[in-house]
């Protein structure tokens, strides 16, 4: 058994031993104990807490690591946290924990092992203290060489288990560390959050301990759940619920906190705290196996920025879903209902696929960048012609028709109209609510705004004797 | 990575370390054929500078967008996929008009936004994305350290930044690498062109205009058509063919066989006149096109 004891220096030491701050990774207290447990698990399965130190039992697996020595870099180099690691080793947790203790005060450990250990360095030891040093005892090897029944009926069971322990007379049993299925981590707030900002401070913590869970679990972040205690039952006389949250998702599986983080800002930013908050929970509501990132060589694959979805998202997190959206053919024959609007993240899902075919397709048009004499040839035809598409339609369209002034029985719009092309007639709508489109459609030209779309409503039979009513639809530009 | 409009190293093209100012400069960076031979040959490089600013100034609505812009953004849609960020648009778009350039449904994103800030935002998140190959931007508001901001992000990511201003804002100073005034007026025979005033390029100062048309072939065909029936008048009887003077096929007399006059008029009266138009490379596809396209009577 090799066991290796792992600590952190508090940071009030840390600054003392060296001023260089600015780094940008996260102090112990802005991971938290289980996320460090968890990133010890990468080296092996058996960790523990003990007391103040990380214990890691590594005997089956330091032959993985290329030996002891590469081990012990390994970890100094994977540091995930910006205070000094300090390390000691030992034949077992106990020896392992007294010499990292030893090391912390600076003194050399003894020669002899683990019998010249100073006596406060085991913990077991450390209530009877002044009777054992009344007694003459200093070292462990002066308590264990101590008759057993008497020791065990004077000071309990266990200092006696654990000086056996350290021998390797008994088993070394711990309770061993375990990665969550689901990751699900609250602490309190240090101060109650009055608004959303405050919250955000503390949920950057959180975050961190998420990527360490995710990168043990080689998963990516789909949706997570930040959750926040209210600490009041009412407020202005209004019951308020006993806790807010908010869910956060994306697209495709992250590991990348800062995107996460950018969303969580957003959505937090037009969040407001019915009351101020005492505990904050941070849970993964779906996350998917992370396949890595595939990297390629070619300089078209390597665009440095963000993706789309991430814009999408992050657009969608600041102004609103409904501010972002793709259009949406419709077959329909009414130019209103010719398009819809989605929000794109829905539209999104179905997107990366449908682009990356899109875009090997294309590979072969890559040549865009023309020289200038191809410019002179006409525009490749378009290959994606969808039904209906047509030159001659208005490039921009008003979805509520504008009521046109009819002077002298000629419609207006920034001066008289006049008609160039047309009609083009166009009925019915019975199936969809409201009146049903009875319309002849026009081009026209208007001396202020160019080329216009226009439509007269034709009128039924009976009501023949009123005079057209004309709408503008589109314009051309 | 340097300010593009700084370095030095663009001048050098030909091995000349100096660029003399009454020549058009080089293209420094990768550029973007416009589709407008007459616009590409007074674009320093040839086309669109990609990733960099370029304004685009001119009265209100600031409509006057895609008979000018779907050429190149229908290229670098094809090119690299993804699609088109939108951030504030006068109206809203229509995609059939827009697919039948190549610009697919999908290959639009459209970001309604009414604050100016937001709009900013917006607009720099966009140039930021890897995956978006064009932006156009309204931004009728934006002040000079807006945009320069917005210059330097479309320079760090490569982007075909269009940005749409007021008039009134010629005079005032920008960061853009390229400035278009850009007009409606009526060209010779009446029909509308889009006049281009170059305000600001690397090169000499333009004393003219660059002039496009202002429509499509297909509607210039359409407008000259309707223009030659109304001209004709309710005499017309004969069959008269003549080619309009942009290209596309057009025929004036009885319909072909493929495609009956509708309600059996044609056939019925002698005097009816068929009218029919089509560009040649949409010949064969006729009937997937617009109505106001395929067929219209005129009653003699």
């Amino acid at each position: 058994m090799h066991w290796i004891a792992l600590r952190w220096l508090p940071p009030e030491v840390q600054a003392a031993a060296d001023a260089s701050p600015g780094s940008a990774t996260p102090g112990v207290e802005a991971l938290g104990t289980e996320a460090l447990g968890w990133w010890a698990l990468q080296f092996t399965p058996h960790v523990a807490w003990l007391d103040e130190a990380l214990l890691l039992e590594v005997s089956a697996c330091e032959r993985l690591w290329g030996g002891r020595l590469a081990l012990m870099r390994e970890l100094e180099r994977l540091n995930p946290v910006a205070q000094r690691l300090q390390r000691a080793q030992g034949a077992s947790s106990l020896v392992a924990l007294a010499r990292l203790r030893l090391f912390a005060r600076g003194v050399r450990p003894p020669v002899e092992l683990p019998g010249g250990l100073p006596l406060d360095t085991l913990s077991a030891a450390r209530p009877h203290l002044a009777v054992l040093e009344r007694l003459g005892c200093r070292s462990w090897g002066d308590v264990a060489s101590l008759p057993r029944g008497g020791v065990v009926r004077r000071f309990g069971g266990e200092l006696r288990d654990a000086l056996d322990v350290a021998w390797g007379r008994a088993p070394d049993q711990h309770v061993w560390l375990t990665l969550p299925e689901v990751f699900d981590l609250k602490f309190e707030l240090p101060a109650l959050a009055e608004n959303a900002a405050a919250l955000m401070w503390s949920a950057n913590r959180l975050l961190a301990a998420l990527q360490v869970w995710l990168r043990a679990r080689q998963r990516g972040a789909l949706a997570i759940e930040l959750q926040w205690t209210l600490d009041l039952r009412r407020f202005n006389g209004v019951d308020l619920p006993p806790r807010e949250q908010i869910i956060v998702r994306t697209a495709a599986p992250t590991q990348d906190m800062a995107h996460l983080r950018r969303l969580l800002h957003e959505r937090l930013a037009l969040t407001r705290l019915g009351a101020p908050a005492s505990w904050l929970r941070l849970r993964s509501v779906e996350t998917a196996p992370w396949a890595g990132a595939s990297t390629s060589f070619l300089p078209e694959d390597n665009r440095k920025g963000d993706r789309l979805h991430e814009l999408v998202e992050r657009l969608g997190a600041r102004l609103g879903a409904q501010q972002v959206v793709v259009p949406v053919p419709q077959a329909d024959h009414r130019p209103e209902h010719m398009q819809s609007w989605l929000p794109a993240h829905q539209a999104a899902l179905a997107g990366p696929a449908r682009a990356v075919l899109r875009r090997r397709g294309k590979a072969a048009a890559a040549v865009a960048a023309a020289p200038p004499s191809a410019a002179a040839a006409p525009a490749a035809p378009p290959n994606t012609a969808a039904p209906g598409a047509s030159p001659l339609y208005p490039p921009w369209l008003l979805r509520e028709p504008l009521a046109l002034d009819v002077r002298e029985g000629h419609p207006h719009y920034q001066g008289k109209l006049s008609r160039l092309v047309g009609p083009q007639r166009l009925e019915t709508g019975w199936w969809a609510d409201g009146q049903p489109a009875v319309r002849d459609y026009f081009i026209a030209e208007s001396p202020g705004a160019g080329l216009v779309w226009i439509f007269r409503e034709r009128p039924s039979g009976w009501l023949a004797s009123e005079a057209p009513r004309w709408f503008l639809q589109g314009l051309y530009g | 990575m340097g300010l593009p409009f700084l370095d030095s190293s663009s001048f050098s093209a030909a091995g000349q370390p100096v660029w003399r100012g009454d020549e058009l400069g080089a293209a420094d960076a990768q550029v973007m054929a416009t589709g407008h031979a007459a616009l590409d040959a007074q674009l320093p490089g040839g086309g669109w500078p990609v990733g960099a600013l370029i304004e685009l100034l001119q009265a209100e609505p600031l409509a006057q967008a895609w008979q000018l812009l779907l050429p190149a953004l229908a290229r670098a849609v094809q090119a690299q996929g993804g699609p088109v960020a939108l951030v504030g648009a006068p109206y809203e778009p229509f995609m059939p008009a827009l697919a039948a350039a190549g610009l697919g449904p999908e290959a639009l994103l459209w970001i309604r936004s009414e604050a100016p800030a937001a709009r900013l935002w917006a607009c720099e998140q966009a140039l930021r994305c890897a995956d978006v190959p064009a932006v156009l931007a309204w931004l009728p508001r934006a002040r000079v350290g807006e945009l320069r901001r917005l210059q330097l992000a479309a320079a760090q990511h490569d982007t075909l930044l269009f940005v749409f201003r007021p008039e009134a804002m010629a005079l005032s100073a920008s960061p853009a690498r390229v400035r278009l005034r850009v007009a409606l007026e009526a060209g010779e025979g009446g029909a509308a062109q889009l006049a281009l005033h170059i305000l600001k390029r690397r090169g000499p100062p333009l004393a003219a205009p660059v002039t496009l048309p202002a429509r499509s072939e297909r509607m210039a065909a359409l407008l000259a058509a309707g223009q030659l029936r109304r001209r004709l008048g309710p005499h017309a009887r004969h069959c008269v063919s003549s080619l309009p003077p942009e290209g596309g096929a057009f025929r004036l007399g009885s319909g072909p066989a493929a495609e009956p006059p509708a309600g059996g008029v044609g056939v019925a009266e002698p005097v009816a006149t068929v009218v029919r138009i089509a560009s040649p490379p949409v010949f064969s596809v006729v009937e997937s096109g617009h109505a106001l396209d395929r067929i219209a009577l005129v009653a003699a």
